[in-house]
C-alpha cells in the first residue's frame, strides 16, 4: 500500500483505500497475453457479408449521377445501398440530448461536403469482390465551392458548407456562438498597464487506434439485430442507430466493450446504421470495419480550432480581464463538435480568478473531415492556448511563470465567469509542490498561499 | 478463380485448408483456421499487430500470400502456452509487468519477444527496441512492454540454470 | 480482382506469366499491402519464391545479390549492415527483398539509393536476351530482375546516413549514400546517392563535382551539401516538407562522411 500524500488540505482525505495504492492485475490481462480476448472482429459468423463504402471524391460537390451498373455485375456483389434503403437516412448523434438539427446523411443524397463523404455501400461475399465494385461505381459530380478555414467560412459570401444548418456555424439557443460575459472586458482593457494579444491554432488529430473502427452485424432468429462493435459508447450507438433504422431500442443488441484502442474517438455512429440496414435487407451477417486509409482520413479526428486571446494585464501581473474569440473547425456535420465547443466555453478563462472575461466560441462548419470526440475536447488545445498565453505574458513582464500562474490561480470561494462559485481548487497546491520537487524556488509568501483562504 | 489447397505446420501440428487467390496468412489464420490473436490493424504492414512466426521468424502475416509458404512452419500466440495452459515467460512477463492496455498490440509483441529471445537469451534494452520497432502500441505502453521483454529474458535464464 | 497466384519453379516460366500482364510479387511487402485494400490492377500474381533468385555471392571483391533475397539476408553483407538497419522494421526485413527494393517510390527505397551510389548493375530478364542496366531503368513488361552486382567498395570508402522522424522504421527525410576516395586527404573521386529528396534516388553530381580535388573536411562538404541542391526535386509528405529536406541536405551530407 502506497501512502498518500497528506501535506495539503489535512482532514480531507481519506487514506483507507483497499484498491488505490495496491498492486491489482487487470482483468482483460490474462486473455490478452493468451490471443483469447474476443475483439469484435474476433467473429466468423457463417455466411458473413462484406460492406465497402464508396466514398465522395471532391470536397463539395452536388451529385449529378450514380452509375451503379459496372458495379453490379461483379461477381460476388449481394446488393449496394444507397441512401433510398436507410429508414431515417439524415441524423446527428447529439439528438439524444435534443441538439438539433438533424445534419449528416447516412449516405450521400443529392451533395457531398467533404471528401470522403459515404455515398454508396457494397455488400458482397468477399472484401475483395467489395473493393472491385466500388471501383467500378461511377459518380458524376457537378463541384462546388468548398470552404476549408473557420474565418472565411464565417466571412461574407462564403459557400454553404450544411444547408440543414442553413449557416457555417451551429446555432446555441438562437445565437451564432456560445458567450460568455463577465464584467466589462472593455472597462479592463482601458485601465490595464498591458494589453497582450495573441493567436493560437492547432491541426485536426488522429486518435489512430490500432483496431480500426467497425462492427459486425448479426441478425437473429427472434428478428433481432446483434452489433458486434468496438464502439466506446455502447448504449449511445444503439439508440442513435435504432432512431436511424425506425425500429424500437429493443430490436438491437450491442455487443462491445472491448475496444482495441479509442482515445475518446470511437463514438460517432458511422459503421453501424449502415451495416444494420445491410442484415437487414440482406438477412445475412454483415462486416463494415474501417481500413486503415479510412481510419485516417475519414473517422473523425479532434477538432482543428483557432484561439484568439486578449488580456489586461497589470505591472505586477493581475490578469484584469481576458477576452477569447475561439474557432472550432466541426468540418462538414456537427458529430459531437457542438458540445466540444460548449466545453471550451466552460473551460474559459482557465483555473485563473479574472473578474472581466468576454468569450465568443464558435462551431464552424467547413468542407473538411467532420471532426469530434476525442479525450477533453474542447479543453485540451484551449489549454495549450491558455497556457501559452501565460508564459508569454510572464516573459513580456520578465516575471516567474509560476508566480504569475500563483497570483492569478482561483480559490475556494472565487466567482467564476460562469457564475458558479469555485470550490475543491487546488491549483496553488499543484504548482507549490511541482515547484518544490523541480527545486524551482518560491518566495515565501507565495510559498504560503492557499487554495483555502480567500484573497 | 480456383482456390488451392495450402498445408502448413501450425502450432506444431499440421493444417490444411482452402485459400482464394490471393489471401494473405493473416487472413487464412483468422477467417479459415479461427485463429483469432493475430490481428488486423492496418493490412499494410505498418502496425505489426498481425506478427506470427514463419519458420521461426516473425514476419507480418497480412503481407504473405499464404499460397506462397506451402509447407512452412507458421507459430501463432495461441501455439505459446503449455498444452495445459501455463503461461510461457514472456507471457507471465507481460502479465505481471502490466504490459497490456487495450491489448490489440499484445499478440505481435508477444511474438517478436518469442523469437528475440530464441536466439538472443540476454539481449539489451536497444535490442529489444530494435526488434519490436515494426510493432506499434498506440496506447503508448512501451515501457512496460520493454521492461517486460527483458524480464521474459531473465526468467528464461533462471530456468535454464535450474 | 485477384484470381490466381502463380509460383513459377523458373525465371522461364516466371518470365512468360509476367509477359501475360501478371503482377510481380518477391516479399510481398509492397504487392501484398496493395492486394489487401484492393488496388491491384491486375487479375495475377506471380510470386518469385520458388524461381531460385534468392541468395549472396562474394568473390574477388565483386558482390551478387539475388533478386528475392532479404534484407535480413543482405544485412550479413558487413559495410551493409548499418544501411539495412535503417530499413523498416526486423519483420519487415524478414521478408522486403533487394528486388522489390529497386520498385519502392521515395522517401522509401533506401537501398536502391545506396546500390546507385555503388554505381550496381541491374541483371535482367525477360523473354528476349538477357541485359544489365543501370539502377532506376525501367522495365518492359515481362522483364524480372534477377540480381543486382557490384564491387565491394575499399575499406573507409563506403559512408551511409539516413536522416528519420525516429531512430528506427520510418522513411528517408534525407538518405545519403556515398563511395568517395581519398589520395593522401584529397578527394580523387566521389560517387554521391541520394534518398528521400526526389520521386527516385537520385546521384548528387553537383556536389560529386565540388569534391573531387579537395579536402575532404566540413567546408569542403557543406560546400558540396549545398550544391547539392541542384540535383533534388523534394516533396512535402507526412514525414518533411520539401522546405525542411531542402534545409537539412547539406547537413546531412556532411555528417554521413564526416560521421
Amino acid at each position: 500500500m502506497t501512502s498518500l500524500d497528506k501535506t495539503f488540505f489535512p482532514g480531507e482525505q481519506r487514506d483507507d483505500f483497499t484498491v488505490i495504492g495496491s498492486v491489482t492485475q487487470r482483468a482483460d490481462a490474462l486473455g490478452h497475453v493468451t490471443g483469447r480476448t474476443a475483439f469484435f472482429e474476433d467473429l466468423t459468423p457463417p455466411g458473413l457479408l462484406h460492406l465497402k463504402m464508396a466514398r465522395s471524391q471532391r470536397h463539395h460537390a452536388r451529385i449529378a449521377g450514380v452509375d451503379l451498373s459496372d458495379a453490379l455485375a461483379v461477381d460476388g456483389v449481394v446488393r449496394i445501398l444507397t441512401h433510398a434503403d436507410i429508414p431515417n437516412n439524415l441524423y446527428t448523434p447529439l439528438k439524444l440530448i435534443g441538439v438539433e438539427p438533424d445534419d449528416e446523411p447516412i449516405l450521400a443524397e443529392d451533395t457531398v461536403r467533404y471528401l470522403g463523404d459515404p455515398i454508396c455501400a457494397v455488400v458482397a461475399e468477399t472484401e475483395a469482390a467489395a473493393y472491385e465494385a466500388v471501383a467500378r461505381i461511377r459518380v458524376t459530380y457537378q463541384d462546388l465551392p468548398a470552404v476549408f478555414d473557420v474565418e472565411e467560412a464565417l466571412a461574407e459570401g462564403a459557400p454553404l458548407v450544411n444547408e440543414y444548418q442553413g449557416h457555417n456555424y451551429f446555432t446555441y439557443e438562437g445565437h451564432h456562438c456560445r458567450r460568455l460575459r463577465f464584467g466589462d472586458v472593455d472597462e479592463a482593457f482601458a485601465r490595464a498597464d498591458h494589453v497582450f494579444e495573441w493567436r493560437y491554432e492547432s491541426a485536426p488529430i488522429e486518435h489512430a487506434p490500432t483496431e480500426t473502427t467497425g462492427c459486425i452485424v448479426v441478425p437473429q432468429p427472434d428478428g433481432r439485430l446483434r452489433i458486434h462493435s468496438d464502439t466506446q459508447a455502447c448504449f449511445f450507438t444503439l439508440d442513435n442507430t435504432a432512431l436511424i433504422l425506425g425500429t424500437p431500442f429493443n430490436k438491437l443488441r450491442i455487443v462491445g466493450g472491448t475496444v482495441g484502442g479509442g482515445f475518446g474517438g470511437k463514438v460517432d455512429i458511422v459503421v453501424e446504421p449502415v451495416a444494420c440496414v445491410a442484415a437487414m435487407l440482406t438477412n445475412r451477417p454483415v462486416k463494415f470495419v474501417y481500413t486503415r486509409y479510412e481510419e485516417m482520413q475519414v473517422s473523425s479526428p479532434r477538432a482543428a480550432e483557432r484561439i484568439y486571446i486578449k488580456d489586461a494585464v497589470m505591472n505586477d501581473g493581475r490578469i484584469l480581464g481576458r477576452k477569447i474569440i475561439l474557432y472550432v473547425d466541426a468540418g462538414a456535420y456537427a458529430r459531437h463538435s457542438p458540445y466540444g465547443t460548449t466545453k471550451a466555453a466552460a473551460h474559459m478563462p482557465g483555473p485563473y480568478a479574472i473578474p472581466n472575461v468576454w468569450a465568443d466560441c464558435h462551431c464552424v462548419f467547413t468542407n473538411r473531415t467532420p471532426s469530434s470526440a476525442m479525450r477533453g475536447f474542447g479543453v485540451t488545445i484551449a489549454d495549450f492556448a491558455l497556457e501559452s498565453q501565460m508564459d508569454r505574458i510572464a516573459r513580456a513582464l520578465e516575471m516567474d511563470p509560476l508566480r504569475l500562474r500563483l497570483l492569478n490561480a482561483y480559490r475556494d470561494g472565487d466567482m467564476k465567469a460562469h457564475r458558479k462559485v469555485a470550490e475543491g481548487t487546488a491549483l496553488i497546491e499543484v504548482i507549490q509542490k511541482a515547484a518544490a520537487m523541480v527545486g524551482h524556488e518560491l518566495p515565501a509568501e507565495f510559498r504560503r498561499m492557499s487554495s483555502a483562504e480567500g484573497r | 478463380m480456383a482456390s488451392t489447397v495450402v498445408s502448413l505446420r501450425l502450432n506444431g501440428r499440421p493444417a490444411e485448408f482452402l485459400a482464394r487467390p490471393g489471401t494473405s496468412l493473416l487472413s487464412s489464420l483468422r477467417d479459415s483456421l479461427g485463429l483469432m490473436a493475430a490481428k488486423r490493424g492496418c493490412a499494410q504492414g505498418g502496425c505489426g499487430t498481425c506478427t506470427v512466426l514463419l519458420d521461426g521468424r516473425p514476419v507480418m502475416s497480412c503481407l504473405v500470400a499464404v499460397e506462397t509458404i506451402e509447407g512452412a512452419s507458421v507459430r501463432t500466440l495461441e501455439g505459446v502456452a503449455a498444452d495445459d495452459g501455463r503461461l510461457d515467460a514472456v507471457q507471465s512477463a507481460f502479465l505481471d509487468g502490466f504490459a497490456t492496455q487495450c491489448g490489440f498490440c499484445t499478440a505481435g509483441m508477444i511474438m517478436v519477444a518469442e523469437s528475440l529471445l530464441a536466439g538472443n537469451p540476454d539481449p539489451s534494452r536497444d535490442e529489444v527496441v530494435e526488434a519490436i520497432s515494426g510493432n506499434v502500441c498506440r496506447c503508448t505502453g512501451y515501457a512496460s512492454i520493454i521492461a517486460a521483454i527483458l524480464d521474459a529474458a531473465r526468467r528464461k535464464r533462471e530456468v535454464d540454470v535450474v | 480482382m485477384i484470381t490466381a497466384v502463380r509460383i513459377p519453379g523458373s525465371l522461364a516460366s516466371a518470365a512468360e506469366y509476367a509477359a501475360a500482364g501478371g503482377w510481380i510479387m518477391a516479399g510481398g511487402t509492397v504487392v501484398m499491402a496493395q492486394v489487401n485494400n484492393g488496388s491491384v490492377d491486375a487479375s495475377e500474381l506471380i510470386s518469385l519464391r520458388a524461381a531460385g533468385l534468392s541468395g549472396i555471392r562474394v568473390a574477388d571483391d565483386m558482390v551478387h545479390i539475388g533478386a528475392t533475397t532479404t534484407f535480413r539476408e543482405v544485412a550479413e553483407l558487413e559495410f551493409l549492415a548499418d544501411a539495412v538497419r535503417t530499413i523498416a522494421s526486423p519483420s519487415i526485413r524478414n521478408l522486403a527483398t533487394v528486388g522489390g527494393n529497386l520498385f519502392v517510390p521515395q522517401p522509401y527505397g533506401d537501398f536502391a539509393v545506396c546500390l546507385l551510389a555503388l554505381d550496381a548493375t541491374v541483371h535482367i530478364a525477360g523473354s528476349g536476351e538477357n541485359r544489365a542496366a543501370k539502377v532506376g531503368e525501367p522495365l518492359a513488361r515481362g522483364e524480372i530482375v534477377t540480381g543486382v552486382s557490384f564491387a565491394r567498395p575499399a575499406a573507409g570508402t563506403w559512408f551511409y546516413r539516413k536522416a528519420m522522424r525516429r531512430k528506427l522504421n520510418s522513411a528517408a527525410i534525407v538518405a545519403v549514400a556515398a563511395v568517395v576516395h581519398t589520395e593522401g586527404g584529397v578527394v580523387s573521386s566521389a560517387r554521391i546517392a541520394l534518398g528521400g529528396v526526389a520521386p527516385r534516388p537520385v546521384r548528387a553530381v553537383s556536389a560529386e563535382r565540388v569534391l573531387v580535388g579537395r579536402w575532404l573536411d566540413a567546408a569542403a562538404l557543406d560546400e558540396a551539401g549545398a550544391a547539392a541542391r541542384a540535383d533534388i526535386e523534394p516533396f512535402d509528405d507526412a514525414y518533411a516538407s520539401a522546405w525542411y529536406r531542402t534545409r537539412v541536405l547539406p547537413v546531412h551530407l556532411r555528417r554521413a562522411v564526416l560521421r
